[in-house]
């Protein structure tokens, strides 16, 4: 996979957008596992819109290896940076290859016509994400987590060094919540940069390399799992006052709420 | 959907419409056998004039022509409105287009313009459906953004404003005119001519042309708007793009044939049961269904109650309307138990 090899810098630079985001700055590069953790209505979503170029900010940048991603046609964009959106509607009658392929659609020729590469990459897709015994079957008649799988394959397929991702995990059991981030991280650890909005915190510090906390539109702390989710940060913008302690097995962080 | 039952519906289809299309030009008062057609046509366009050429050449032919036109181009807007309004009930009425055009025809009868020229009303028609689409698309675009509720909404009031006005005139009118724009309204097929085949022929084939290059755009946005955008889908130039184009192709039919319902909605709802969500598929199939549908609805029309003949648009609904319904239905079941 050349993805490793494609360097991806994504930058916010002073983002604001509309009395939600206010003065965002970021930098993140390829290989890294972002979580975009915050309350409801902090701006997880609105982020990740703009950094996927769909939302312009009213001021400031997002540049992506230096380029200005508003320069950049919806195309040329979708080659870079693949966006997966929250919901994911259940009465879809495409099977899961025909939903993966709409992942090539920035790749079509003008009539229309998927290239072999193209056919290929649909099939690598399919393949990362075990889903091609499932190719034929619709959409409907898959579970949440199998869904959720087709939509990160549809990301994969788009052969895009960037994957952003709205609470790919919100709705479903233990099972795929892990099954999904674990995929994800194995995507990160191939070069990929993932950026996900995710409510389980400690799920977040288990598989994120990085955590960002929204607070109102700003950032509250941007560091590794540990520093970002200190008791301070889970009382100031969670307004629940829980321990946090290291998990005696693994070391990760466990949070422990208030009875 | 595999392939094979594609090319089977694609092949039924086409067969089905040649076969209404030599009924369409050998049934009327005046019966043609359908031996008797392809030297006739022959003898047509080698200038004969005898009865039969006469009723195929300037009665018949052009009819049927209009007709399988404006049926293709509803129902392949249909296809198209619905996937852009993700709302299997979306047809070519819902952008306003048609409410539009029979205001302006309506008008055009009732100033006396219709008199001075055969084409004001038509000409009316087209110009105020184009520009009531272009109000509901303003009203609907906030901040470079064109919201589908919106503009489902507004395509709402304004359609329902557009036909109060409509009744408003009908009712001050004198009896001759209300008779005009009666029948204007309920449209009809009756006296179409070749220039309108010809006019219709462009804005439909253009239409289609344009409807198939975003049928991969149509796709995505089919299962959603942010999907669509997520994948690299110019979303507002696709809703653009779409939009007029509807408006130009629907806005053409409505003044050439009056406002014809149903067509629009239900046909590509049943290909879509058929041949499955693909858009290149179903734009396609869906222009085909569409004439047929509109041959067939003719057919009935004229042969129905002869020698009155039916208004088509009276007929698509009455035949199209139980159909529908009893498809929903077997759909609805075979889900339960599958």
């Amino acid at each position: 996979m050349s993805v490793g090899e494609r360097c991806a810098l994504l930058e916010l630079q002073n983002v604001s957008y509309h009395g939600i985001l206010h003065d965002v700055n970021l930098a993140w590069s390829h290989g890294q596992f972002v979580g975009l953790i915050g309350p409801n209505g902090a701006g997880k979503s609105t982020l990740l819109r703009i950094l996927a170029g769909i939302w312009r900010p009213t001021t400031g940048s997002v540049y992506l290896n230096g380029k200005a991603l508003s320069d950049m046609s919806a195309r040329r964009r979708a080659k870079e940076i693949a966006y997966l959106p929250q919901h994911m509607p259940e009465d879809v009658a495409f099977t899961v290859e025909q939903y993966v392929e709409m992942g090539r659609y920035a790749y079509r020729t003008p009539w229309g016509h998927l290239e072999p590469e193209s056919k290929e990459a649909v099939t690598n897709a399919l393949n990362t994400l075990n889903l091609l015994d499932y190719r034929n079957a619709h959409l409907q008649r898959l579970s949440g987590g199998e869904r959720q799988r087709a939509g990160i394959a549809r990301c994969i397929a788009q052969g895009s060094p960037i994957i952003l991702l709205d609470e790919p995990i919100s709705s479903l059991d233990l099972y795929y919540q892990v099954d999904i981030l674990r995929r994800l991280q194995r995507l990160s650890h191939q070069g990929y940069l993932i950026v996900t909005a995710i409510h389980n915190l400690e799920l977040a510090a288990r598989y994120c390399t990085r955590l960002v906390l929204l607070h109102h539109g700003r950032i509250y702390a941007h560091s590794s799992p540990n520093d970002v989710l200190t008791e301070r940060a889970l009382l100031d913008v969670f307004q629940v006052s829980a321990k946090t302690y290291a998990d005696p097995y693994d070391g990760f962080l466990r949070v422990s709420y208030p009875s | 959907m595999s392939t094979s039952r594609i090319r089977w519906a694609f092949v039924t289809l086409s067969i089905a419409l040649f076969i209404a299309a030599v009924l369409e030009l050998s049934f009327g008062p005046m019966m043609i056998p359908m031996a008797r057609i392809p030297s006739d046509i022959w003898s047509l366009l080698h200038g004969g004039s005898g009865t039969d050429e006469v009723v195929l050449g300037s009665i018949r032919l052009p009819r049927l022509l209009v007709a399988a036109l404006v049926g293709a181009g509803l129902a392949s807007t249909g296809a198209v409105l619905q996937a852009i309004f993700r709302n299997p009930m979306a047809d070519p009425a819902i952008i306003g287009v048609s409410s539009g055009g029979s205001l302006g025809a309506v008008l055009t009868i009732q100033f006396g313009l219709s008199q001075l020229s055969q084409w004001y009303t038509p000409l009316g028609a087209f110009a105020t459906g184009l520009i009531v689409v272009f109000v509901i698309y303003r009203l609907a675009t906030f901040r470079g953004r064109t919201s589908i509720y919106s503009l489902l909404l507004s395509g709402v009031a304004i359609s329902s404003f557009c036909s109060s006005v409509v009744t408003l005139v009908l009712s001050l009118a004198p009896l001759d005119m209300m008779q005009q724009m009666l029948f204007w309204l309920m449209g009809g097929l009756d006296g179409t001519t070749w220039s309108e085949f010809f006019i219709l022929a462009v804005f439909v084939s253009a239409g289609l042309i344009i409807y198939l290059l975003q049928a991969h755009a149509l796709d995505v946005i089919s299962i959603g708007e942010e999907q669509a955008e997520g994948v690299g889908v110019s979303l507002q130039y696709t809703k653009q793009i779409t939009l007029t184009t509807s408006a130009f192709v629907v806005g053409a039919c409505v003044s050439s044939t009056g406002v014809i319902g149903f067509v629009g909605l239900v046909v590509p709802h049943l290909l879509r049961l058929w041949i499955g969500p693909s858009h290149r598929n179903l734009i396609v199939a869906s222009a085909i269904g569409g004439a047929l549908l509109l041959l067939l609805s003719d057919l009935v029309a004229r042969m129905a109650l002869l020698p009155v003949e039916l208004n088509v648009g009276i007929v698509t609904s009455c035949l199209g309307a139980p159909f529908f319904l009893y498809l929903l239905r077997r759909q609805e079941t075979t889900m339960h138990r599958g």
